[in-house]
């Protein structure tokens, strides 16, 4: 699998290193199933802590994108991949309303106001 | 090339044929000069010989240990066609003098002798077959390794070797890893059976001798399959991490500066000699399944280096263009 990461990202480190492995199950770099690289493994290639790549992890296992399995490492749930599309379509969703002044709860009114 | 390799075939087939021949051929021919046992061993000290084959065995053993070895050699390499065979040429050439040499020396030593404890040690003769041996060794290696690099300049063009196109202010990482499941359960097996041997062992249930020689044997080779059962790779700004193994050790290392070249070959265990870590004509190889391999070439050596791998391609893209981003600053 291929993960990328944006130098000049402004982000927090956890949520780049999410964002990256949530766009790699969203293009399909990994299937349901598979096991992703160890945490360790995340880190050095990285050039990230290993507890930054922990926590974007644990974020994305609450999300329900990864499973963490005792003794076969962390792997894709299943389903993940049109779960991580829609969550990245949202979070550009956020973005574009922000550039545009709007705030979340805005946004929120929006939604319910949809038909 | 193809008639080249045809060429080399032919060579190698007449040359098993004819050293056969030779020595299966030269007692039977003397024999009726020949004792019914021949001398065929002498001990390290006395003149006299302390070992002895009846005539039909002294000509046949060393045809069959010539065979088995040229067929254990050449086969593997002829069913693959890879232009290259070094090991063929530098096993089977000085073997041949070898044996033939040691099957002349023996039937010198037995002609016209009445009975085998009258045969002689033929010392200067087994110190004029060594040297001679010794030399086709080196003569073999030296033709071998000169064909070698004369055929390496064509194949190392960087122009072929393809590069991703890294974004400005991005840091991509490629990671892959391949497992062989039949080698883990080779591995588990062969495990099984050294855990079996050392609770025997411990038990006192059978003689130690044995048991040490199953438990050693069957722990090494669980170990050697359980290594080479897994590989996982990575490639970064680090360079091409390779490690192998379930805990992910020994591994290798190499910076995008100790890298020439990377490329995507299809490889198959029939080519390079097997499974496992595989040393051949290709380079080395660590070869877990027929398929893509990851190919590189370190930096300052004339031979490649290989790991099976799921998506070589991508992998080897990424490593030339960490390689030429270094190299351009």
């Amino acid at each position: 699998m291929l993960l990328s990461l944006d130098k000049t990202d402004t982000r927090p480190l956890h949520e780049q290193v999410a964002g990256a492995v949530r766009r790699a199950i969203a293009e399909g770099e990994c299937a349901p199933g598979d096991r992703l690289p160890s945490a360790r493994d995340l880190s050095e290639a990285l050039d990230v802590n290993v507890n930054t790549v922990l926590r974007a992890l644990r974020g994305l296992r609450d999300e329900g994108l990864l499973e963490f399995r005792r003794g076969r490492g962390v792997t894709v749930a299943a389903g993940a991949r049109p779960h991580s599309e829609l969550q990245i379509r949202v979070g550009e969703l956020l973005a574009e309303a922000a550039r545009l002044g709007y705030s979340r709860t805005d946004l929120i009114d929006m939604i319910r106001g949809m038909p | 090339m193809r008639d080249t390799t045809t060429a080399r075939r032919m060579t190698a087939a007449v040359w098993t044929a004819g050293v056969t021949a030779v020595l299966a051929g030269m007692p039977l021919l003397a024999r009726d000069r020949l004792p019914d046992r021949l001398a065929t061993h002498w001990g390290l000290s006395g003149e006299s010989p302390d070992g002895s084959m009846p005539l039909w065995a002294a000509a046949l053993v060393p045809a069959l240990i010539w065979l088995v070895t040229a067929a254990a050699v050449t086969v593997p390499l002829m069913r693959a066609g890879p232009p290259i065979h070094p090991w063929t040429t530098v096993t089977l050439l000085p073997l041949g003098i070898l044996l033939t040499g040691a099957q002349a020396a023996v039937v010198r030593a037995n002609l016209d002798r009445a009975d085998w404890h009258e045969a002689r040690q033929p010392t200067t003769w087994v110190v004029a077959i060594l040297v001679a041996a010794v030399l086709a060794g080196v003569a073999g290696w030296l033709l071998v390794s000169r064909r070698r690099g004369a055929s390496d300049d064509t194949t190392t063009s960087d122009e072929a070797a393809p590069a991703l196109d890294i974004p400005k202010g991005r840091r991509l990482v490629w990671f892959s890893r391949t497992a062989n499941p039949w080698l883990q359960l080779l591995a588990a097996a062969i495990g099984l059976v050294a855990a079996g041997a050392l609770v025997a062992l411990v038990g006192g249930l059978a003689a130690p001798g044995t048991l040490w020689a199953v438990f050693a044997g069957c722990g090494a080779g669980s170990l050697a399959c359980g290594m080479f059962s897994s590989v996982q790779a990575r490639v970064s700004e680090r360079g091409l991490e390779v490690s192998f193994g379930p805990l992910g050790w020994p591994g290798r290392r190499w910076a995008p500066g100790d890298i020439d070249t990377a490329r995507m070959e299809v490889r198959s265990p029939a080519e390079v000699g097997g499974w496992g870590y595989r040393l051949s004509g290709l380079g080395t190889t660590v070869m877990l399944r027929a398929g893509e391999c990851l190919v590189i070439r370190p930096h300052g050596r004339r031979t490649d280096f290989a790991i099976s791998i799921d998506d070589a391609e991508r992998g080897a893209a990424l490593l030339n263009a960490l390689r030429t981003d270094r190299t351009r600053g």
